[in-house]
């Protein structure tokens, strides 16, 4: 660097310069991730926008990441620290990519592969731009996904500070291997290749932006901008009255063990400015993948719920920087060897319903202080299902997908239905895509009117029934949760409804198999279907405050029966009419309300 | 002959009438109630004023905001749906994907302002088995009867016919929207196989439901106008611009509005693009700056580009019907400045708009904009804004910026002012560059064409952000965009969707590309033949739409023209290769193409308008053309006594070195030290670092 700008500039950045940088960074992050999902094969990278992708400074913090889906958002870091743990050569040089994905190296969970690109400028290491995406197969021991494994090494290969191209040159050798080792080589090799191409183009942005603004200036407006976050975090936190607040929960099982269920304990601690999530008293650390890396996702999943409840997108004036500033404030604590914090070599690659049900039960937790920001309980799991079988020629096809949920009544809205929860975000594959490319027919996809959502006078959402058929003989794993424990009402708002998942054969529709919601490798017959439900969001308030209109669009619409909104709300219909029965509705919520 | 172009904005309507006496300009309130009370009003007027007989009108070329603004008052038919069973909330799930991450209050719009909808959405039995296309589960027309009858019960009469997998086969669709038509004779019927014939379900039906919620008013609108034209005794040919930037019929817009979703800003950017042209510039980045927001195109080779329909989106809902690849920002005249609580200095998207407006218009107005910034810069004089129409109160700007802004930051108020101009102006840069560099297009071989009124204020500073070449300042910047209305083409486009591989060796790929393409011809034959358009005005042309096998998105490759042989198929093959590189720096040269649609646009040429050339001027029109001087602040925070001109009275090729600002009655150019601005040929301008 250049010692005369060193000592010669002023040590803030002024305030215009830090915005045209921060647009700066925010429109590279972006770009990558764009390229990323236009160019890629496989449908959960290209359709679902199961990836990240952002830019980074030399000690690890994040200058910017795309808006793709949140549990990548923040786990990067975490990569780059685990990298330098293993990284070959012990050394970044210039034209080198490397990819990691070692669950006990920081990585977020094996499927997700990061690529990493050293950013130099003038010669020096200045940072890193790179990605991670989820990848359909790394040759885990059942195609897709993994549950009931007994540890690490049945993920699939596992990959530590690995150099894809060395100074340029490209390693064969691994990528050799690579290909050897999915049983879906061409969608594996061809999405690291898009994942390269991303992060080769962020490393050339970042560049440009260095040479037009100096590194010095680059950096001091990265890190402006990561205490603007933090700042506005704290602020927030300090509004919450100190104190140690409680919420918990629990868990079906660990897709081996059946009978036993696993308590989530979450305790909140609000000390001023700063907050703790501590999650003392959750369950151990079980024996099959079920188990959640700490670096890399539990912390990441405990900030993304205070960024949810502080920063709250859709109520803030402005935007806050999507930078590490924001977790400053925040310590996240799991005893090692829990189910939040396991110790080597247990698997930890089903990770997601613990962490969404984590974030669920913190907002829980914080209800009775921050009436106005929390929501009543969402469906707060994952729904990911593998589909798969072998063609005639004796190789694989492998469909991964993520079934949506829905959210908990609002204080000023209801839940919304049929949509990714908390930590996911992903976009669904279209049914007519899916038919065009994989031998499967999905025979039911729309919102399940089974179950009533979570009465309240802003009821919960609509969860979905998704019904797949495969047509050839294969197998399907499961990694889903929430069977047992309907999402919570609140403020007088009524619990949703739990989950629930079958098996059947075309031909017999009537002949159905329940199953759980966690399993692995199940062997299917052609033509067999898998239907699942995915959880109904609890309800927000007194669902005799719910304004009958509502009520009324509500039966109309389908979402519950007329008996229902009598019953539970109230409110008296004309169906012929389509009109709410007015002064019988007011006789009927006065009894209610007398318990009658 | 005579033609006239009527552009309706948010606030004024603008009218450009082009006959042999010459171009004459006209601008009225916007009529919000109806907009074609002030189009007529004004049409009447312009010829009036200019001596013009009605009757001489030959055509009437409209940019209309109707659709557009029933998409943002959510003011739109009630619809019903006829859908697959088993499938009745594709509209509602939409993709599933929340629009904030980080938000537990998130609105979802296509939930709480449905455009159809669940009780309205009736699933029916059918199926359409794929990938064959085949008839698997036949239709259940009483099914659709019955649905007609809850429709009618419910006063609905527009209807929405979206079936799976119907862009393999249309039958069911064909056939549901038939009965609808016999059970409904006056209904508003959309079947998605026509307006959007590709895979995808939730983007076709959203598409689908979109046109049956414009639909009717927007055909009302339409129809209304042309018969109060009629009444008025104007009998000229009505023409609309559509959102990719040609213009249709009446009647074909009626049908699928959803081509004029984008129909407003279509026509800055063709009036940029024809400016272009004018000035012998082939590369320009349009920037249409408004009260609210900057429309921002790229225009390589002079050749408008037209978005993939994947990336569509209008009001939250995505539509699949092409639209010219523009980005909107929320930044304008009347973007509000403002300190947040944590001490960030932000601009817009916010605006104050017209009502109440910046502070300096003095309508009670007390957040800072930008135009008081401009104001408390002297770049704006408060005593020539519109040609001295309007009258601007420099006080209250100043005291707006004051408080709002440089107290709270500790700033002089000229400082706080620039930084909003700087502000504005990075945001942007930056969408300019998210509409060029983004895409790999490298704006140092760009002008920056900036107008709107304000439009020409900025460009310098907007040139010098994405280093552009220079700028080129259109002749009249106020009404650029209701000229483009004169200077587009007649054009249609149709869409058959075709999924196969591309192989070289496929002996039966030419036969196949060549009957879709048969089909295409025939249906923009039948459209351009509606039209009455001479076979020898017509232009077809075809794109192919690519992915290597497995991938999600497509690039669209241009069909080579006549016969279809196995050098064709190479040669998109290749020029399929070749796109790849470009938009994303890689290409798999190893991997299979599959080709997913072909794309038919037929246009046929209209008379453009033409601007006519100036006199060669001389220096000394610098003098003649010289009103005063003021003191003016300029980005490098330097305040210079600047001399106004009067823009009219320059000559061509009569060069004037800045500090200056150059007035005419509908712009305000600012001119930097260090810049010199050159007068073309047309009147229009060239400005440049020295």
């Amino acid at each position: 660097m250049n010692d005369a700008l060193d000592t010669a500039t002023p040590s803030d950045i002024d305030p215009i310069t830090l915005q045209v940088i921060r647009g700066s960074f925010e429109t590279i992050a972006e770009e990558m991730a764009h390229v990323l999902y236009r160019m890629s094969f496989s449908s959960i990278i290209r359709e679902s926008q199961d990836l990240g992708a952002g830019l980074f400074d030399a000690a690890y913090n994040t200058l910017c990441e795309s808006e793709s889906t949140p549990m990548h958002i923040g786990s990067i870091p975490g990569y780059l620290a685990g990298i330098e743990e293993r990284l070959e050569d012990g050394e970044w040089h210039e034209g080198d990519v490397v990819i990691h994905n070692h669950p006990y190296h920081g990585a977020s969970h094996a499927p997700d592969l990061a690529i990493i690109v050293p950013v130099f400028h003038e010669g020096k290491l200045v940072g890193f731009s790179g990605n991670t995406a989820h990848h359909i197969d790394i040759g885990a021991a059942t195609p897709g996904l993994i549950i009931d494994v007994p540890d690490v090494f049945a993920e699939g290969m596992l990959l530590a500070g690995v150099k894809l191209y060395r100074r340029g040159e490209a390693n064969q050798t691994i990528w050799n291997f690579m290909r050897r080792n999915s049983r879906t080589p061409d969608l594996l090799i061809s999405d690291v290749e898009a994942q390269i191409a991303s992060a080769r183009l962020g490393a050339r942005r970042f560049s440009e932006l260095l040479d037009k603004y100096g590194e010095r200036t680059v950096f001091r407006a990265a890190d402006q901008l990561m205490d603007y976050a933090e700042r506005i975090m704290r602020q927030r936190i300090s509004e919450i009255p100190d104190g140690e607040y409680q919420a918990e929960g629990y868990l079906d099982d660990d897709g081996r063990n059946r009978e036993t269920t696993l308590p989530i304990k979450v305790t909140v601690r609000v000390t001023g400015d700063e907050v703790e999530v501590d999650l003392t008293g959750s369950a151990d650390q079980v024996p099959t993948a079920f188990n959640v890396p700490f670096e890399g996702s539990t912390k990441v999943a405990a900030f993304a719920a205070f960024r949810k409840l502080l920063l709250d997108a859709e109520l803030a004036e402005t935007r806050v920087p999507s930078n590490q500033g924001s977790f400053r404030p925040i310590k996240v604590t799991a005893p090692l060897g829990s189910i939040f914090n396991p110790k080597a070599p247990a698997s930890a690659s089903a990770r997601f319903a613990q962490c969404n049900r984590m974030i669920d039960l913190v907002i829980k937790a914080l209800a009775p202080v921050l009436p106005e920001r929390v929501i009543a309980g969402s469906s707060a799991v994952l729904s990911a299902a593998a589909y798969s079988g072998v063609r005639d020629d004796g190789s694989y096809w492998v469909f991964v997908e993520i079934n949506e949920g829905s959210y908990g009544g609002r204080p000023r809205s209801d839940g919304p239905d049929g949509i990714d929860s908390l930590m996911a975000n992903t976009r669904n594959n279209p049914i007519e895509d899916l038919a065009m490319h994989i031998p499967m027919k999905c025979e039911r996809y729309e919102l399940r009117d089974d179950m009533p959502p979570g009465a309240g006078e802003f009821r919960g959402g609509l969860g979905i029934v998704k019904a797949q058929r495969v047509l050839t003989a294969g197998s399907i794993t499961h990694e889903s949760e929430r069977h047992l424990e309907a999402p919570w009402g609140i403020f007088g708002g009524q619990d949703g409804a739990a989950g629930s998942c079958t098996l059947h054969n075309y031909a017999s529709p009537g002949d159905l198999e329940a199953l759980h919601s966690k399993f692995s490798g199940l062997s299917v017959q052609p033509d067999d279907v898998m239907t699942y439900r995915s959880p109904n969001g609890g309800g927000y308030g007194d669902p005799l405050k719910r304004t009958p209109a509502k009520v009324l669009g509500d039966v109309l619409d389908g979402f519950y029966s007329a008996d229902h909104a009598r019953d539970v709300y109230g409110v008296l219909l004309d169906l012929d009419a389509e009109t709410v029965d007015g002064s019988g509705t007011e006789a009927r919520r006065m009894e209610m309300a007398r318990g009658v | 002959m005579a033609r006239v172009g009527v552009d309706v904005g948010g606030t004024n309507t603008d009218f450009v009438l082009e006959c042999e006496e010459g171009i004459f300009y006209h601008k009225l309130p916007t009529t919000l109630e109806n907009q074609a009370l002030g189009v007529v009003q004004g049409i009447g007027e312009i010829c009036e004023r200019n001596g013009i007989s009605i009757s001489d009108i030959e055509m009437i070329v409209h940019g209309t905001t109707t659709a557009t603004n029933i998409t943002i008052e959510h003011n739109g038919s009630e619809c019903g749906m006829l859908t697959t069973e088993g499938f009745r909330d594709i509209l509602h799930v939409a993709r599933h994907k929340r629009p904030h991450n980080f938000s537990l209050h998130f609105d979802v719009p296509w939930q709480s302002r449905p455009l159809v909808k669940r009780r309205n959405r009736i699933p029916v039995t059918e199926r359409i088995a794929a990938p064959s296309g085949e008839v698997e589960i036949p239709l259940d027309e009483a099914a659709v009867r019955a649905a007609c009858a809850l429709f009618r019960k419910r006063g609905i009469s527009s209807v929405v016919v979206g079936f799976l997998f119907s862009f393999l086969n249309p039958i069911h669709e064909r056939r549901a929207r038939d009965i609808v038509v016999e059970e409904m004779p006056d209904a508003y019927v959309t079947i998605s196989s026509d307006v959007a014939n590709v895979m995808r379900e939730y983007e076709r039906f959203s598409t689908t439901a979109m046109n049956s919620y414009v639909g009717p008013k927007t055909a009302f609108y339409l129809r209304d106008l042309a018969a109060r034209l009629q009444a008025a005794g104007i009998s000229s040919r009505l023409r609309i611009m559509q959102s990719n930037g040609g213009i249709s019929t009446v009647e074909a817009c009626a049908r699928k509005p959803v081509n004029i979703l984008m129909s407003g800003p279509a026509g800055g950017v063709i009036g940029g693009a024809a400016e272009g042209e004018m000035a012998q510039e082939a590369n320009v980045i349009t920037v249409d700056i408004g009260g609210t927001s900057a429309d921002i195109s790229t225009i390589p080779d002079g050749r408008l580009k037209v978005k993939n329909v994947r990336d569509t989106y209008v009001a939250g809902h995505p539509v699949l019907t092409p639209m010219i690849d523009l980005v909107t920002i929320g930044a304008g005249g009347g973007s509000i400045a403002f300190v947040d609580e944590a001490g960030a200095f932000n601009v817009g998207p916010r605006s104050a708009g017209s009502n109440p407006g910046p502070a300096c218009y003095g309508r009670g107005g007390e957040e800072p904009t930008v135009t008081d910034a401009q104001v408390v810069l002297g770049r704006l004089d408060p005593d020539h804004a519109l040609g001295g129409a309007l009258k601007l109160d420099a006080d209250q700007a100043r005291k707006a910026i004051k408080e709002k802004i440089a107290d709270p930051l500790g700033m002089e108020v000229e400082e706080a002012a620039l930084g909003i101009v700087r502000i504005i102006n990075s945001n942007m840069a930056l969408a300019i560059r998210s509409n060029s560099v983004a895409r790999g297009v490298d704006p140092r071989e760009f002008s920056i064409m900036p107008f709107g009124g304000a439009g020409p204020l900025h460009g310098v500073a907007l040139a010098e952000a994405v280093s552009a070449k220079d700028v080129i300042v259109p002749v009249a910047p106020g009404i650029t965009a209701a000229v483009g209305l004169l200077k587009t083409d007649l054009q249609y486009e149709h869409t058959e969707a075709l999924i196969m591989p591309l192989d070289p060796g496929d002996e039966a790929a030419p036969g196949r590309i060549e009957g879709a393409t048969e089909l295409l011809r025939e249906r923009l034959t039948a459209d351009l033949d509606e039209d009455g358009i001479d076979p020898s005005l017509r232009s077809l042309t075809f794109a192919a739409e690519c992915r290597y096998f497995g991938q999600g998105f497509e690039l669209r490759t241009a069909v080579p023209p006549g016969e279809i042989t196995a050098e064709t198929v190479s040669g998109i093959i290749d020029a399929f290769h070749d796109q790849h590189e470009l938009d994303y720096g890689y290409a798999y040269r190893d991997a299979p193409v599959e080709l997913i649609a072909l794309r038919g646009i037929g246009t046929a040429q209209s008379r453009r308008l033409s601007i006519p050339k100036i006199g060669k001027g001389s220096q000394g029109d610098v003098e003649t053309a010289y009103l005063f001087t003021r003191p003016t602040t300029f980005d490098d925070g330097s305040t210079l006594d600047t001399p106004r001109y009067d823009r009219s009275k320059l000559g061509a090729e009569v060069s004037l070195k800045g500090p200056a600002i150059l007035i005419q009655q509908n712009a305000t150019t600012l001119v930097p030290p260090g810049y010199e601005a050159v007068t073309l040929d047309h009147g229009n301008m060239r400005i440049r670092a020295i």
